[in-house]
C-alpha cells in the first residue's frame, strides 16, 4: 500500500496521549465550542456533511474537528501551513478520543510539522479525496488553499489541460501545477465532480476571503462562501488579540531577545498590525508602523506610533514584522541593508510578505540554521561593510504559528465557534445562500460573543424594554447596525 | 485629603509643635492651606509666604488671613522685589522651624535675613530643586541648620512626581493650548519621576514621545520602556510639544529654538523658570505676542516661524492648571508634616543626640507610616509578614 492510501498521515501516533491531554485542557479554554456541542449535538445538524478542512492542525483545531464530528459531520483534514501542525494534536485527532495508537478510530488527518511544499499539496489533495470518490460537500478553509485546488482543478479540466508555470512564478505555483497535471492524468474530471458536490466553503482568514471576493467578482466562484474572517468575534479577536498574544511569544521562543528598548517595525496597521504593535509596545519596544492606507496610517499616528516608510528605518530597526496580507513588503534589498542580527518575521498568512525567494537568490548569501524555524542569513561583505547577518523566523511563514503555538485556545474558540455556526448555516440553509460571499448575520456574531462571557466572569447588563425602544433595537439584539465598526 | 485629616486629629492630641514658630514658603493653594492648619493644630504659630510669584491663589491667601488668622504674605503676580519682601516678612514673624519649597526662603535666611538664622532650629524642603541647592550649601559649609529633604521619599516620588506632575503638567498644556496630543511628537526633557509620569501620560493620550536625558541609567530606563531617547539637539527639529522636567537650567536653548518646527509648544514642569532659556528665546524673536491665549506667548522668530511659550517658562502645571490634585498634595504634605514633627522632636532633644547641621533624608519609617495611613483611609488593606516570614527574611542561614 502506498503512503497515499493510508487512512491518515501524521508524524508519530505515539504522541496521541499527550495530544489528548492538551485537547482536554483546550476544551476548558474553548467555552464557545463546547457550548455549541451541548446545544447542537442532540439535533445533529451536520449529519450528512462531509467536510474537508484545511486549517492549521493544532490542539485548538482538534477541538474544532471533534465539535464538527459531535454535530454529525464526517471530516478529513490537512493543515494549511507546512510548519503549523502540532504533531501531538494531529496524532490525537487520528487516534480519536475512543481509539488507541494501535487501533486508531479518529478522523483522517494529513498533517505534520515540517512538510515540504510537495507534501503539503499532497496532504491538501488527500483531504479533498474521499474514499467514495465523491469528494467533500463542504470545505472549511483557512487561506483558501483547498478552495484554490478545487477551483484550479475544475478550471484546467474545463480548459483541457494544466498550463506551464512562468519562469518567474514562485516555486509553490509550479508544485501546484504539477500536482494538478498528475491529478488530471490519473483521474480526469475529478475536480469538476468534486466542485459540483460542494455546497459551500467557510473561510477563516483575510487572505482567503480576499481570494473569494476576487473569484466572486470575476464570476469564477463555484459555490457559496461564508466569510468567517469578518465576523467581529473573529477578525477583531483572533486577528487582534490572538496576534497580540502570539507574536511576541513567537519572537521570544525563536530568539529570546529582550524586546524592551528595541525598535520594532510593524508593516501594516490593520487588526493584526494593531495587536502586534500593542504587544510590542507593552513589552517596551519603540514601535514604528508602515502603512499604505492613509486611514490606518492616521490611526497609528493617533495611537502614538511613529509612521515611516520601511526605507526610512530599515537600517536602524531591530525587529521587523510584516502584517499586511500583501507581497514583497520586505525585499531582499531591504534585508541587505538591515542591522546585524536584525530579526525579520511575518505574521501575515502567506510567506510572500518577506521576499524569501529573493533572499535565497541574493549573490553570496549564506543560510545557517540555528534551530527549527530560526535561520541566520549572512550577507557577503560589501563596500567596506562586514558581512552582516539577519535572523529570519519560520522561513518567512507566519511566525506565531511556526515559532510559537499560534493563537491561544480562548481566542480560537471565538473564531472556531463562528466556523461551526457558518458550517451549520451553509449546510442546512442552502437555499438562503446562492453562490456568492457572505458574512454571518450579526445575531450569530453576538451569540458567539455571548457564549464566551461566563468563562471570563463578565456580567452583562440587559436593556430595559424602554431603553431598547429608545434606541430602536430589540432587547435581545442585534445591538448594532450592520455597518458598525466596533 | 485623608492623610492630613487623620494627622489633624493626631496632632491636635500630640501637639508636636507646641510653642514653636514655623515660617513656611509654599505655593499658596488650597492644599497648602490644609498644611498650615495642620501645623497650627499641632501647636505651631505659622507664617506663610508664596514660593512662586505667579502661583498664589489670592482667594486662598485671603481666606487664610481672614478666617484662620494666619500671617500670610502672598499676592499673585507680585514682582521679584515684592516676592522676596514677602519671604522676609514671613520670617520676621518668627522661625523656629522653616518649610521651604524651592529654597528661596532658606536662601533669604542665609543672606538678607541672616540676622534671624540664630533662632532657626531646623527645616524641611519640599522640592528637588530646593534640595539640590541645600546640598550645595551644605557641601560649601554654608548651611546653618539641619534640613530634612522631604522631596525625595519613595512614596513622594511615585505619588507626586509620577502621578501628580505627570497629570498636572499635561493638564496645564491642555488648558493653555487646547492642542490634541494624539499623533503629536512630544519631547520630555528628563526622565526622573516627574518626566516619566509626563512621558507615560503623553503616550497614553496618543503622542509619540521622545525623551532626552543626561543620566545613562534613566536613559536606559526610558529606552526599555519603549521611549525614543535622543539628545535635545536631535529632538528639537522633531518635537511639536516640549516639556522640561529636569531641575537643571538651559535645557532648551538658542540652538534648539533655531531648529524647531513652526508652532512648537514649549512648557516647563520643573520648579524654576530656568529650564527653558526664555532670555535667549526673546533674543531670537523678531516680535513677541504676549497672551495669544491665556498663559501662551507667541515668539515670532526672524524666519517667520513662531514658537509658543507657556506660562513664561514657569512651572506650567501650577500656572496654567491647578497644580497637583489634592490627593497628591495630601501625601506630600502628610509626609512633610510627619517629618517636621520628627524634626521638632529631634532638635529639641535634651539627650545630646541632636540632628547635625546638613541635609537629612526622611526616615523610611515615616514614609511607610504615611503610605499606611493613606491606604487605611482609602480602604485598602495589605498583607503583613508572618513571624516565620520575618525570621526568614532576617536570617542569612536559610537558603534554598
Amino acid at each position: 500500500m502506498s503512503a497515499d492510501q493510508l487512512p491518515f498521515q501524521v508524524a508519530d501516533l505515539s504522541l496521541a496521549s499527550f495530544g489528548r491531554k492538551e485537547i482536554q485542557l483546550a476544551e476548558h479554554e474553548m467555552p464557545g465550542l463546547m457550548a455549541v456541542r451541548a446545544e447542537y449535538a442532540p439535533v445533529q445538524p451536520l449529519r450528512g456533511a462531509k467536510i474537508t478542512g484545511s486549517l492549521h492542525m493544532t490542539v485548538q483545531t482538534a477541538v474544532l474537528i471533534e465539535t464538527l464530528v459531535a454535530l454529525g459531520a464526517q471530516v478529513r483534514w490537512a493543515s494549511c501551513n507546512i510548519f503549523s501542525t502540532q504533531d501531538h494534536a494531529a496524532a490525537a485527532v487520528a487516534v480519536g478520543p475512543d481509539g488507541t495508537p494501535d487501533d486508531p478510530k479518529g478522523i483522517p488527518v494529513f498533517a505534520w510539522k515540517g512538510e515540504t511544499l510537495e507534501e503539503y499539496w499532497s496532504c491538501t489533495e488527500l483531504a479533498l479525496t474521499w474514499p467514495d470518490q465523491e469528494g467533500p460537500n463542504m470545505i472549511l478553509d483557512d487561506g483558501g488553499d483547498a478552495t484554490l485546488l478545487v477551483h484550479k482543478g475544475a478550471e484546467y479540466e474545463k480548459a483541457g489541460g494544466v498550463p506551464s508555470p512562468d519562469s518567474d512564478d514562485p516555486e509553490e505555483w509550479r508544485i501546484i501545477l504539477d500536482r494538478l497535471r498528475n491529478s488530471l492524468a490519473d483521474e480526469p474530471g475529478k475536480w469538476t465532480r468534486v466542485a459540483g458536490n460542494i455546497r459551500g466553503v467557510t473561510e477563516e482568514t483575510t487572505t482567503g476571503v480576499h481570494r473569494l471576493y476576487e473569484m466572486a467578482r470575476a464570476g469564477t466562484l463555484l459555490f457559496p462562501a461564508i466569510n468567517v474572517n469578518d465576523s467581529v468575534t473573529k477578525s477583531k479577536f483572533d486577528n487582534k488579540y490572538g496576534c497580540r498574544h502570539s507574536l511576541i511569544d513567537g519572537i521570544k521562543r525563536g530568539t529570546d531577545v529582550l524586546i524592551g528598548g528595541k525598535v520594532a517595525v510593524v508593516c501594516g496597521y490593520g487588526d493584526v498590525g494593531k495587536g502586534c504593535s500593542e504587544s510590542l509596545r507593552g513589552q517596551g519596544a519603540r514601535v514604528i508602523v508602515t502603512e499604505i492606507d492613509p486611514i490606518c496610517a492616521l490611526q497609528a499616528a493617533m495611537d502614538g506610533y511613529q509612521v515611516a516608510t520601511l526605507e526610512d528605518v530599515v537600517q536602524t530597526a531591530d525587529i521587523f514584522v510584516t502584517a499586511t496580507g500583501n507581497r514583497d513588503v520586505i525585499t531582499a534589498q531591504h534585508m541587505s541593508q538591515m542591522k546585524h542580527q536584525a530579526i525579520v518575521g511575518n505574521i501575515g498568512h502567506f510567506d510572500n510578505e518577506i521576499d524569501m525567494a529573493g533572499l535565497t537568490r541574493w549573490p553570496g548569501v549564506r543560510r545557517t540554521n540555528i534551530k527549527p524555524q530560526v535561520d541566520e542569513w549572512t550577507f557577503p561583505a560589501e563596500g567596506g561593510r562586514d558581512g552582516h547577518a539577519i535572523i529570519v523566523l519560520s522561513e518567512g511563514r507566519l511566525l506565531n504559528l511556526g515559532n510559537a503555538t499560534g493563537h491561544p485556545s480562548f481566542v480560537m474558540s471565538n473564531s472556531f465557534t463562528n466556523q461551526v455556526i457558518a458550517q451549520v448555516e451553509l449546510f442546512t440553509k442552502r437555499e438562503e445562500y446562492p453562490t456568492g460571499v457572505y458574512t454571518l448575520p450579526k445575531h450569530l456574531d453576538e451569540k458567539v460573543a455571548r457564549l464566551h462571557l461566563d468563562a471570563l466572569g463578565v456580567r452583562l447588563t440587559t436593556l430595559t424594554k424602554e431603553q431598547a425602544d429608545y434606541i430602536g433595537i430589540p432587547v435581545d439584539g442585534p445591538y448594532k447596525p450592520e455597518q458598525y465598526r466596533y | 485629603m485623608p492623610l492630613m485629616a487623620g494627622l489633624m486629629e493626631r496632632f491636635a492630641v500630640q501637639r508636636p509643635f507646641e510653642g514653636l514658630a514655623i515660617a513656611a514658603c509654599l505655593h499658596v493653594t488650597a492644599e497648602t492651606a490644609m498644611m498650615v492648619r495642620l501645623l497650627r493644630a499641632g501647636g505651631a504659630a505659622v507664617s506663610l509666604a508664596a514660593s512662586n510669584p505667579m502661583s498664589t491663589q489670592d482667594d486662598i491667601a485671603a481666606a487664610l488671613a481672614e478666617q484662620y488668622g494666619i500671617a500670610v504674605f502672598a499676592r499673585a503676580g507680585v514682582d521679584r522685589r515684592g516676592y522676596y519682601r514677602h519671604i522676609e516678612l514671613a520670617l520676621d514673624q518668627g522661625a523656629d522651624l522653616v518649610i521651604d519649597d524651592g529654597g528661596d526662603l532658606v536662601n533669604t535666611l542665609h543672606t538678607r535675613a541672616a540676622a534671624l538664622l540664630a533662632t532657626v532650629k531646623g527645616g524641611c524642603e519640599s522640592t528637588t530643586t530646593g534640595v539640590i541647592r541645600l546640598r550645595r550649601m551644605a557641601a560649601e559649609g554654608a548651611l546653618a541648620f539641619p534640613v530634612v529633604a522631604a522631596n525625595d521619599t519613595a512614596a513622594r516620588r511615585l505619588v507626586e512626581g509620577t502621578c501628580g506632575t505627570g497629570q498636572s503638567a499635561i493638564d496645564g498644556i491642555l488648558r493653555a493650548t487646547n492642542t490634541l496630543l494624539a499623533g503629536k511628537t512630544f519631547v520630555v526633557a528628563g526622565f526622573g519621576a516627574s518626566g516619566r509620569g509626563i512621558a507615560e501620560r503623553a503616550r497614553g493620550l496618543g503622542a509619540q514621545v521622545i525623551v532626552t536625558e543626561i543620566d545613562p541609567v534613566r536613559a536606559l530606563d526610558a529606552s526599555l520602556r519603549g521611549f525614543r531617547v535622543l539628545p535635545m539637539a536631535n529632538a528639537a527639529p522633531l518635537g511639536e510639544v516640549f516639556v522640561t522636567a529636569t531641575g537643571s537650567c538651559d535645557v532648551i536653548g538658542a540652538e534648539h529654538f533655531a531648529a524647531m518646527r513652526d508652532g512648537a509648544i514649549l512648557a516647563n514642569a520643573g520648579h524654576f523658570d530656568a529650564e527653558i532659556d526664555v532670555r535667549a528665546l526673546a533674543g531670537l524673536a523678531r516680535a513677541v505676542h504676549p497672551g495669544v491665549r491665556q498663559h501662551v506667548d507667541a515668539y515670532e522668530l526672524g524666519d517667520g516661524r513662531t514658537v509658543l511659550l507657556l506660562a513664561e517658562g514657569r512651572v506650567v502645571n501650577l500656572v496654567a492648571a491647578e497644580g497637583h490634585p489634592p490627593e497628591v498634595m495630601d501625601v506630600a504634605f502628610g509626609i512633610e508634616a510627619l517629618a517636621l514633627a520628627w524634626l521638632a522632636c529631634a532638635v529639641s532633644s535634651n539627650t545630646g543626640d541632636k540632628l547635625p547641621v546638613g541635609v537629612h533624608d526622611v526616615p523610611a519609617d515615616i514614609d511607610a507610616e504615611a503610605a499606611r495611613l493613606v491606604l487605611a483611609a482609602t480602604g485598602t488593606t495589605i498583607d503583613a509578614l508572618t513571624p516565620a516570614q520575618q525570621a526568614y527574611l532576617e536570617s542569612w542561614r536559610l537558603g534554598s
